[in-house]
């Protein structure tokens, strides 16, 4: 499915539409200014952890505009894409956005991890926090991905969005289970099932909170949930057919 | 080169294809004529890959197709000279000597074949006008240099000057062996270059004849011209 030109084609598209997006470069700068100003108010280990906690989010606001317009301009009834190549080429569009934008996480942890040693309050763990980070930005890429097949540019990140914004209120409106569910998360042992699957259900809306790298069950759950939206991506793309104009 | 059996298609309520058959032959232009809702879109699209059929099958030779839409539309956010390099790599940069500044100079001298102004190509084809956007996607095809190339509405936004050009960039492209298929309501115009013609009605094919059969239907007491002949095939 994924062939060397269609890759060149949406490396070049995916450069064009993040360096052309307003959006996406608020994502992108945002997040290093908030880790800065963090830094300095505060301390390394606090900038840090939000770093951490929030770099995700740069994905989840990278994949806006990631299928649904191709297909709504017509795009894909070019010449390029004849013999059902539209699909290989958002795969590989998909694998681009991936790249950069993981590329460009990395940078960000490079510097921050420079900063942390020449403060001497680099710890060795940030790496594996650096790498749950990733796997849950790519989570986020996957899944707004394939809700992009669904939606128009942008509502795939904003119902993404809202569900989360909808899952914070309504944890913060259970009085009687907040304080107990929270702690179980920070302690990373949680007494029976039922905590369990709420705190599951919470990931699977926020993978942002295995950072902290004591959930490893959860972990797993968003690796899985990974593989489970680059298999619905797939789907979804061998069913697609472009029926514009 | 292309050869599609029996093709059926549904598309949300409507049965836009019940049984389409035809088949192109290397060296030859073809003309696929039908009233509005008749097929010929969805039966294109099928040849190309881009819609799934639900019954039937298609068959192309090896070799590079090329498609310019009734519409054309292009990936946002790049410029004319982008796509262009783009489609160049799709068809392996055949269609140059292998250095950039070939490639430059045989897109110019297609650009000017085709009455489109090199200039236009620093700016993005969303930009374009729909008889500009159409010749630049001729100018992207040509890029590929394709052994089939499939034109929907090939006349549709162009001049008279520009459908002069067209129609002999399609009399060129079958000489070099290449083959072409049209899909158009330009009855005349077909008449004019084509060797071959399917007529859809209502999702079938009504009539699939070389130009000698062609020439017989039209013949005598049965149609004295190409529009009578058409309206006989595909009327009620």
């Amino acid at each position: 499915m994924l062939e060397p030109s269609l890759f060149a084609l949406s490396w070049r598209v995916t450069r064009r539409r993040l360096s052309g997006s307003p959006l996406a470069a608020l994502g992108a700068l945002g997040l290093p200014v908030l880790v800065v100003w963090l830094g300095v108010v505060e301390s390394y280990a606090t900038a840090a952890k939000f770093f951490y906690f929030l770099l995700p989010h740069v994905f989840l606001v990278a994949a806006q505009d990631a299928v649904r317009s191709d297909i709504d301009s017509g795009a894909l009834e070019n010449v390029l894409f004849v013999g059902g190549r539209f699909r290989g080429y958002l795969a590989s569009k998909g694998l681009a956005l991936a790249v950069a934008v993981s590329a460009y996480a990395t940078c960000l942890f490079a510097l921050i991890s420079a900063w942390g040693l020449a403060a001497g309050a680099f710890e060795p763990r940030s790496v594996v926090r650096f790498a749950l980070a990733l796997v849950a930005g790519l989570y986020y890429l996957a899944w707004a991905g394939a809700l992009s097949y669904l939606m128009r540019a942008g509502s795939n990140v904003l119902a993404i969005l809202l569900a989360q914004s909808a899952a914070l209120i309504g944890l913060v409106l259970s009085t009687t289970s907040r304080a107990g569910l929270l702690d179980y998360a920070a302690t990373g042992r949680f007494p029976g099932l039922g905590p369990k699957l709420l705190f599951g259900a919470l990931t699977a809306l926020l993978p942002n909170v295995v950072v902290s790298a004591r959930l490893s069950v959860f972990t797993a759950e968003v690796l899985a949930g990974l593989v489970l939206a680059v298999l619905v991506q797939g789907r979804l793309a061998r069913g697609l057919e472009i029926r514009h104009s | 080169m292309l050869e599609v059996q029996r093709l059926a298609k549904r598309l949300g309520r409507v049965q836009a294809l019940r049984d389409v058959s035809f088949k192109t032959r290397r060296g030859t232009i073809t003309a696929m004529l039908g009233e509005n809702g008749a097929g010929k879109t969805t039966s294109l699209k099928i040849a190309l890959g881009f819609l799934r059929p639900d019954s039937g099958a298609v068959s192309v030779g090896p070799g590079i197709v090329g498609y310019v839409p009734d519409r054309p539309a292009f990936l946002p956010g790049l410029d004319g000279w982008t796509i262009l390099g783009l489609s160049r790599v799709r068809g392996g940069g055949r269609e140059a000597s292998g250095n950039g500044r070939g490639f430059g100079a045989a897109v110019l001298a297609a650009a000017r074949s085709l009455l489109f102004d090199p200039s236009l190509l620093r700016r993005r084809p969303a930009s374009y006008s729909a008889g500009n956007a159409k010749k630049f996607a001729y100018l992207q095809n040509l890029v590929l240099a394709p052994d089939l190339l499939v034109a929907d509405e090939p006349y549709a936004g162009l001049d008279p000057p520009s459908i002069k050009r067209v129609r002999d960039l399609f009399c060129g492209l079958r000489q070099a062996g290449k083959t072409v298929l049209l899909s158009s309501h330009m009855l005349a115009e077909m008449e004019r270059i084509a060797d071959g013609f399917i007529v859809l009605s209502q999702g079938r094919t009504v009539a699939h004849a070389g130009l000698r059969e062609w020439r017989l239907l039209r013949s005598g007491r049965t149609g004295p011209d190409i529009e009578s002949v058409f309206l006989r095939l595909a009327g009620p």
